[in-house]
């Protein structure tokens, strides 16, 4: 995922270019430049984020340019291949979205020409292409060149032979023209503008503009021009917060790279081979302790289900896992036990009597929160926070995955103390966390496929999840999920249970959402697969890309890249966070104050 | 000659009838602010504006389009980034020459604009009773010496008013001018810039009306309706009774056994009455209804509200697609009758008035026979049950039981 921004008009370009791109970094940002063009296309590029590029960029006049922000997928992240490309004597500049299927033959066929490539890109051959086909008229050279190209792209260009306009174009890529007054501007997405205009003309797939100061013209595949009105981008100051998500929770699900990132921030220290906690919070672990009790509710505790298979598996040590409201009440409390409490807000009712009884009968206390001076951080004798930045959203996203990192990051402290696992293996679980921020984005990406997956589902009454292992508890947390905000009745079971009894409530109209990992029970889920699908449901597959088998077995998969246990847990909840979100965004339900969830009182 | 004025700002401090418009739209006699502002302007025979936009711009785009309903044209130039006022002026550099600056949200008299346009380039000039709020002007003679940034223990009562005469020079002294402490590029630095290479005329102006706070609004209402003349177009029953000035648009029907004691406005398609009592310099927008045995003294009351049985409003402002019950009341004097202090985006404010009623947003709902507090803020889409008590600043979307 990259981000592109194309301006033309009377500010300084540089400034509104550097502005809207910063507006754009989530969608990637190991590298950035901008061209901007005043009698020549002066280029400037950097490694890193846009602050970077900032700092070294002088101040150069110009009132038109493109910007872009790029996130590696062809060529490893340096300043050659950082974009803005050029063409072979710099008279064409180009940004570009997406990925270029056919960039080696198209390639090879232009360096036979005598096309010079600086790069490693895919992008660069779009540049070269525009180049060859260019005689005089910008527009018509990128409608040509585009003809040749297989792939996804959105594209600005800018001509120094042509220098009162900008060109855009995109297909499989998101593209949208801003229109201002004396000016116009063309971006991946619309908030990148929003303190400029608020006034936008969508692109469709295949179809290129072409904008100058005073206006606006779009061209189809067919080279006629197009009347599009303009919108009007409405924005509350609630939404403006959302930063052009329809919801909070869409919003805070894509947060998630940059969440998990935050999360990790200083507790992986790759040189020592070892996590770092709070030292208080490294003395509580460090006790000899016989079990572990996990007390929560929700989601939450849905976590803790999770954290136990994580804790148990990497330290052997039995880990105890209850509902805070049955704890307080019902649960065993063992001196010799530590109990952690799982709260996002710190403030859960339940959770913080547990806790308190937990510490009254002699149990050392762990808060994992994400709000610091919470009750329950104050309660407990040592806290972890999430470090996840606010949820808004009534239904658990980010916070989600949050925990079950934190809850693994636990579990391996606990493993090195007790000297269960070696430095090796410590130091390969911290890469596969390193990468879990990037793998994130990759689902992300996928969400436009599991939005048509989930038209499947809109309909249905009841949705059933399954899953064996640590995916048992991924499928209870993702029937949750579905049923707070689509109102659709959803329950999650462990896959070799379905047998014992609720097999009895399928029909061809209640389907299944399956996850499937290549683990030891792999052949166990394909087999129960078959035995639903003989039942008659459609059943809807989560699996890795790597899974060459599933297609054989499910109506539907969705993938997801995952190289580690922990890796394919994020990647699981965050496509049923997505699934759960399209299915009732379908359904138009108020997907951030689902019904009976009352807003909060506050009164002065 | 150009008219730049500045309509870009948000007005925090006007929270929370600025969450859902911009400053200058906020009505004041049924018209937005910056109407009145233009109405003045072209007065004095401007004819090309430049309207800086930025919050919630279509809202002033749409209200005012190309200018043409007034004859005039009007531009609009997005701000981008609220960077402060010498960054507004800055980015209309290409398109003036020799032009007026008007901040949007201070009402403006017509013989003062016309003052400042005779002149070359100058300020406008205030002289306040509480200076404690606004830049301070040095003067010397009728020059401009330097202006300050707002004082604690101001030296003069001179303030800067808002409205400037500036030629293309300003511009470089804009470019030159560096970030303020509070983060922004401020015109009066600029100026400060320009005064060392050239004569600055102060002009001070007899009418001026700045608003500030939502209370504000009310004095800005009273003045406007004084001085306005208008008709009634309205259906008026028979047993109306009407003292002084009264205003009525189409459609409006006015019921048997009202009492109206002008100055008031009463916008389209209201039905005010029967039996009720509205009192001097009360605004009532369009599609609005007033029932029986309510009262409404000097208070604004925004399009699509009701005031419908048996209520009591006085210093009030009511937002945009209210309702209150049956028997909601609002106070508008302390037992004590000390002055009334508030508290807006809590932070507590003195504001000077002994009689203050409620400052309520848009989307609100009251139940029956709840009470509304002397200075309470209620934020939009509040939700007020019936019998509850109200005071302070109430946030958006709460509600009370």
């Amino acid at each position: 995922m990259c981000g592109i921004i194309g301006y033309i008009g009377f500010r300084e370009a540089r400034n509104v270019l550097i502005d809207c791109l910063k507006r754009l970094d989530y969608r990637g940002y190991d590298s950035a430049g901008i061209g901007v063009l005043q009698n020549d296309i002066q280029i400037f590029k950097e490694v890193g984020e846009i602050e970077n590029l900032e700092r070294e960029l002088p101040l150069i006049n110009g009132n038109t340019g493109i910007g872009h922000t790029r996130w590696a997928t062809h060529g490893k992240v340096s300043v050659e291949n950082a974009h803005p490309q050029t063409g072979c004597n710099k008279k064409i500049a180009l940004v570009h979205n997406g990925i270029i299927e056919n960039f080696k033959t198209l390639k090879e066929e232009l360096e036979k020409k005598g096309h010079k490539f600086q790069s490693q890109t895919d992008t660069e051959v779009i540049v070269h292409l525009i180049d060859e086909e260019y005689s005089g008229n910008i527009e018509d050279a990128v409608y040509n060149a585009l003809k040749k190209i297989k792939g996804s792209y959105a594209i600005t260009v800018l001509c120094k032979d042509d220098p009162e306009k900008i060109i855009g174009a995109r297909k499989d890529s998101p593209l949208v023209i801003g229109v201002g007054d004396n000016e116009n501007f063309i971006a991946s997405d619309i908030t990148a503008l929003l303190k400029y205009t608020n006034r936008v003309i969508f692109l469709e797939d295949g179809e290129l503009c072409v904008i100058t100061k005073k206006s606006t013209k779009v061209i189809d595949e067919n080279k006629n021009e197009v009347k599009r009105d303009e919108e009007l981008i409405k924005w509350d100051f609630r939404d403006a917060e959302k930063s052009g998500f329809p919801h909070f929770m869409l919003k805070e699900i894509f947060e998630q790279p940059d969440a998990i990132n935050q999360t990790l921030m200083g507790r992986l220290s790759e040189i020592e081979q070892s996590i770092r906690f709070h030292d208080n919070v490294e003395g509580l672990l460090k006790e000899n302790y016989e079990s572990i009790h996990i007390v929560a509710c929700g989601t939450s505790y849905y976590a803790g289900m999770v954290g136990k298979y994580l804790i148990e598996n990497l330290t052997n040590l039995p880990v105890f896992i209850d509902l805070a409201s049955e704890y307080r009440y019902f649960g065993t409390k063992n001196k010799s036990s530590l109990v952690i409490g799982i709260t996002q807000s710190g403030e859960t009712a339940d959770t913080l009597a547990a806790l308190k009884q937990g510490k009254e009968s002699g149990c050392k206390t762990l808060v994992i929160s994400n709000v610091i001076g919470s009750t329950a951080t104050r309660l407990a004798n040592g806290y972890i926070l999430m470090q996840s930045g606010p949820e808004i959203g009534v239904a658990a996203s980010k916070t989600f995955t949050a925990q079950i990192i934190v809850l693994f990051l636990i579990a391996l402290k606990i493993a090195t103390l007790k000297n269960k696992i070696g430095s090796d293996e410590i130091y390969k679980h911290i890469l596969n966390l390193k990468e879990l921020p990037r793998q994130t984005r990759e689902v992300l990406d996928r969400s436009n496929s599991i939005c048509e997956i989930a038209k499947n589902i809109k309909d249905a009454n009841t949705v059933f999840f399954i899953g064996r292992g640590l995916n048992y508890p991924l499928s209870l947390e993702g029937a949750l999920k579905l049923k707070e905000i689509s109102y659709i009745h959803a329950e999650g079971f462990a896959a070799g249970e379905l047998k014992h009894g609720p097999f009895a409530l399928l029909t061809s109209n209640t389907p299944v959402v399956a996850i499937v990992t290549r683990d030891s029970t792999y052949d166990k889920i394909l087999a129960n697969i078959g035995e639903i699908k003989a039942r008659g449901p459609k059943v809807i597959a989560l699996a890795d890309d790597k899974d060459t088998e599933i297609d054989k077995h499910a109506d539907m998969v969705v993938r997801f890249p995952s190289n580690s246990q922990i890796s394919s847990c994020v990647s699981v909840s965050v496509i049923l966070q997505l699934l759960a979100y399209h299915v009732a965004n379908l359904r138009e339900c108020p997907i951030d104050k689902p019904r009976n969830l009352a807003k909060s009182v506050t009164v002065e | 000659m150009k008219c730049v004025v500045l309509a870009a700002g948000e007005g925090k401090r006007m929270h929370p009838l600025t969450f859902t418009r911009p400053k200058v739209m906020l009505p004041i006699a049924n018209k937005p602010l910056l109407e009145w502002n233009l109405l003045n302007a072209i007065d004095t025979g401007l004819k090309d504006f430049i309207f800086i936009v930025s919050y919630k711009s279509e809202m002033v785009r749409n209200y005012f389009g190309n200018g043409e309903t007034w004859n005039v044209n009007i531009e609009y130039i997005n701000q981008g980034k609220p960077l402060g006022t010498g960054h507004a002026i800055g980015i209309v550099e290409k398109f003036v020459d020799d032009f007026i600056v008007l901040c949007g949200d201070t009402i403006f008299g017509k013989n003062d604009i016309k003052n400042i346009i005779e002149k070359d380039i100058s300020i406008g000039l205030v002289k306040v009773e509480d200076p404690r709020e606004y830049g301070i002007v040095e003067t010397k003679g009728n020059e401009v010496i330097k202006i300050y940034e707002k004082m604690s223990q101001p030296f003069s009562n001179v303030i800067n008013g808002g409205i400037y005469h500036f030629n293309k020079k300003i511009f470089n002294y804009i470019k030159k001018t560096n970030k303020s402490p509070r983060g922004e590029y401020e015109i009066t630095d600029s100026i400060n810039m320009l005064v060392k290479d050239e004569n600055i005329k102060g002009v001070f102006l007899k009418s001026w009306r700045d608003v500030v706070y939502p209370w504000h609004l009310l004095d800005a209402n009273r003045e406007i309706i004084e001085n306005i003349n208008g008709k009634s177009d309205g259906l008026i029953d028979k047993n109306v009774t009407i003292k002084d000035k009264l205003i009525v648009g189409d459609n409006s029907k006015i019921l048997s056994g009202t009492y109206l004691e002008g100055p008031i406005i009463i916008g389209s398609n209201c039905k005010i009455g029967p039996n009720c009592y509205i009192r001097p310099y009360t605004s009532i927008g369009n599609n609005c209804h007033v029932g029986n045995a309510c009262e409404i003294k000097n208070s604004i009351i925004m399009d699509n509200s009701n005031v419908p049985h048996q209520n009591y409003v006085g210093d009030s402002v009511i937002g945009y697609n209210c309702n209150l019950g049956a028997g909601t009341k609002i106070a508008n004097l302390r037992l004590d009758k000390k002055n009334i202090d508030v508290v807006l985006n809590e932070e507590k404010i003195e504001t000077g008035r002994r009689k203050l009623g409620t400052l309520i947003g848009d989307n609100v709902q009251t139940g029956i026979n709840s009470m509304l507090n002397v200075g309470s803020i209620v934020g939009n889409n509040v939700f007020i049950g019936p019998g509850a008590q109200v005071s302070g600043e109430i946030k958006p979307n709460a509600k009370i039981l």
